[in-house]
């Protein structure tokens, strides 16, 4: 239920109403029932939760910050009821399926089950057994301007019309999975062998050209990670659960990044795994000036640097600047740090530090 | 074809205590080929951004004709978008990236096949339509990322440091027919970029922004003869124009500019202007732009009342013109640009005409220009 909904029902109700997200667990401990359904609801002290959607594991509720009469609560489970049925035609049982294939991959990824192959009574197995890429979508528009299931579904086949599906997962989450046939597609030299880079170039174009498709059409923010080609029939659960990891580490540590790629990642996944008292006691000792990280303007410099593989020529291209106003830059970190990231252990030290230092920075 | 119309628009991002762009209010007409200038992180992409609609508008109305369009989606805003990174679709040809947003909106065949290559034509790419974006050069791609937005035929385009992304002559060259073709299609445009060559050479009006303020806004001309600020002065034109700071005295009648190796008179008129606003005896900075520095004999015979000496530290000899690095002259080198043939070299000394005429006087605490404030 988004916002503008919410306060209309306030409105309504004349009191607080909160959207609430419970695990099953949390929501027998207040009194519920096991399984719910949308339009259950639980008497609280305060007033009243009631269960709107079910989405995997996570139950979508609203709470009530005031007594609802019987006839109140009646009212809004058959209007909370109403809302979730859905018309009976040939793209929605796509859309059903899909969304089935999506609450187990959710359950799967919840109790850890990485392995886990895609059970028999899923709809879309049959589909699943040939090379597929993976990409995540995380996109969060503005309310009334988010996608339908059925109008993002026509777009993405518009731009691949490759066997692709379209499963929704968490709120404002969907996997796309589309044949890997359109890797050779996109080659230019028509190779029947595409090396290991270029796949990997390949693919990140790919998700560069779908995010530029998804917010020109609804603007809003967007975060997409793209996996090498899977068989998803036994590795859904882990390309997703991956992804899902490489989109946390590119929001935290790249912040103005919004395409992410597993395989650029793994120093981050590395250091984001380090216990606080570690990565405090390594910045305290290796910085001579705590303070350093704090200028947006070096902060800057070294992302571009480090992005340019050190190259001087490249950063200043980058940056738009003289050449000689970047080594004037890097010269002043050097006297302020005493780490010249010209040299490359202490280009490795410096990286280090500044990953660590944005960690630090939006905990 | 319709005009944009930006009132009194904010953009804050959640957690941060200032405004990224601040009170913007600009009225762009139908037609207009608009250019938004300055450093990074001022705030003219994510202007443009707002107008697209990829970013939310925080404060204040966006029009786009006589519709608000604050919250309009961005595929609802009749707009076409060229950005530097122009993430052309790699699995599909030429042509069929042209066509892919006329086939989203469900066009015709036979009309999606005739914009398509209309545009190829007018770009000169037809001979690339089955060709795979990894098969093009950067000049080829920027072509096709124009071309998909010229098939949409909007109401406005909008364009991000297209040009980024280019080689410095295949920039100059492209610059050249952006310009042209947004003339043809007689369509309104808002261009970005960092670049003030690129700015003064493209644009019917230039913004000149920075941190998320608009400094000025005006033609190429008027911006470069009559900067506001000290900021847009320093920012417009290459070499950038010298500052010097100095003090005003009042000497026998006339007015005198005094500072390392100046001794200089104000004209008349601006010494009116100076003496009525209260800055005789005051510090302030003298603005003077390389090309109003001059050394041919018949100048500084003309006027001898402004003639400075200064040692050539460093000769630029760019062929047509000189760029002389001078010492001798203010805290930091001036620069004065003199015809090629002057056969200048390091180390000389040199006398110099200021052309007074030309000159700029900055408020030193305010950074105004005086004489346009």
């Amino acid at each position: 239920m988004n916002k503008t909904k919410l306060q209309e029902l306030s409105k309504l109700l004349n009191a607080t109403v909160v959207a609430k997200v419970l695990t099953g667990a949390e929501w027998e401990k207040a009194g519920g029932e096991k399984h719910p359904e949308a339009g259950d609801s639980i008497q609280t002290d305060s007033g009243c939760l009631m269960l709107a959607r079910v989405g995997g594991s996570e139950l979508h509720c609203v709470e009530v910050g005031a007594a609802m009469s019987p006839l109140e609560r009646r009212l809004l489970s058959w209007a909370i009821r109403q809302g979730s049925m859905r018309p009976v035609s040939a793209a929605s049982d796509l859309e059903r399926q899909s969304r089935r294939f999506g609450e187990w991959i959710q359950q799967s990824v919840a109790a850890g089950e990485w392995r886990a192959e895609v059970p028999d009574r899923m709809e879309l197995r049959n589909r699943l057994f040939e090379g597929m890429v993976p990409f995540l979508l995380s996109c969060e528009q503005v309310e009334d301007k988010e996608p339908a299931y059925g109008e993002l579904e026509k777009t993405i086949r518009t731009y691949i019309p490759e066997d692709t599906l379209l499963i929704p997962l968490r709120e404002h989450e969907w996997l796309v999975l589309t044949s890997d046939s359109v890797l050779s597609e996109a080659d230019a030299d028509g190779d029947e062998e595409i090396g290991h880079e270029e796949t990997k170039e390949l693919l990140a174009s790919l998700a560069q050209g779908l995010h530029e498709l998804i917010t020109s059409e609804w603007g809003g923010e967007c975060h997409i990670a793209v996996g090498e080609p899977i068989v998803p029939s036994e590795n859904v659960v882990r390309i997703v659960a991956t992804l899902r990891e490489t989109i946390f580490l590119g929001r935290k540590f790249h912040v103005g990044m919004q395409i992410h790629l597993p395989w650029l990642v793994h120093l981050e996944r590395l250091l984001s795994g380090i216990p606080e008292t570690v990565r405090s006691r390594f910045v305290e000792e290796m910085m001579g000036r705590p303070d350093l990280f704090t200028d947006s303007e070096t902060v800057a410099t070294l992302d571009a640097f480090f992005s340019m593989d050190c190259n001087v020529s490249e950063t200043a291209k980058k940056l738009f600047i003289h050449r000689n106003t970047l080594l004037y830059r890097l010269d002043k970190i050097k006297n302020e740090a005493g780490l010249d990231v010209r040299s490359f252990n202490d280009a490795v030290l410096v990286r280090i530090l500044l990953l660590l230092y944005k960690v630090t920075k939006r905990k | 074809m319709a005009g944009v119309r930006l009132e009194s628009v904010y953009k804050k991002y959640p957690g941060s205590d200032k405004a990224s762009v601040t009170d913007f209010n600009l009225d762009i007409q139908d037609k207009e080929f608009l250019v938004l200038v300055g450093p990074s992180g001022c705030g003219k992409s994510t202007t443009l951004r707002m107008i697209a609609g990829l970013e939310e508008i925080s404060e204040g109305k966006l029009y786009i004709g006589d519709r608000v369009v604050n919250d309009v989606a961005p595929k609802d805003r009749d707009i076409a978008m060229v950005f530097q990174s122009y993430a052309l679709y790699p699995h599909m040809n030429v042509y069929q990236n042209m066509a892919f947003g006329l086939k989203l909106r469900k066009f015709r065949k036979d009309e999606i096949d005739r914009r398509v290559r209309e545009a190829a034509r007018t770009l000169e790419i037809e001979h690339l339509l089955d060709r795979k974006p990894k098969a093009l050069s950067g000049g080829q791609r920027q072509r096709v990322a124009l071309g998909r937005a010229i098939v949409r035929e909007p109401q406005v385009f909008l364009m991000d440091e297209p040009l980024s992304n280019l080689d410095a002559k295949l920039r100059t060259q492209m610059r050249a027919n952006i310009s042209k073709l947004m003339k043809r299609l007689e369509t309104t445009c808002i261009y970005v970029t960092h670049d003030q060559t690129e700015a003064m050479t493209m644009g019917d009006r230039i913004v000149v922004m920075k941190d998320g303020f608009i400094q000025q806004a005006a033609t190429p001309d008027v911006l470069y003869n009559h900067p506001v600020n000290l900021f847009v002065a320093g920012f417009i034109g290459a070499p950038a124009m010298n500052f010097i700071t100095g003090q005003l005295v009042e000497e026998g009648g006339s007015v005198r500019f005094r500072a390392t190796g100046f001794n200089v008179e104000v004209t008349e008129g601006k010494a009116k202007v100076l003496r009525a606003k209260g800055y005789i005896g005051r510090e302030i900075i003298l603005g003077i732009r390389p090309e109003d520095l001059h050394e041919e004999p018949v100048f500084i015979e003309a006027s001898p009342n402004t003639v400075v000496n200064a040692t050539i530290e460093v000769a630029e000899n760019l062929g047509h013109e000189q760029y002389l690095y001078l010492n001798g002259l203010g805290k930091e080198n001036v620069i004065a640009r003199v015809d090629g043939r002057s056969g200048l070299r390091e180390n000389q000394n040199i006398k110099l005409a200021i052309d007074m005429n030309k000159v700029h006087i900055f408020d030193k605490d305010s950074e105004l220009n005086v004489f346009e404030s």
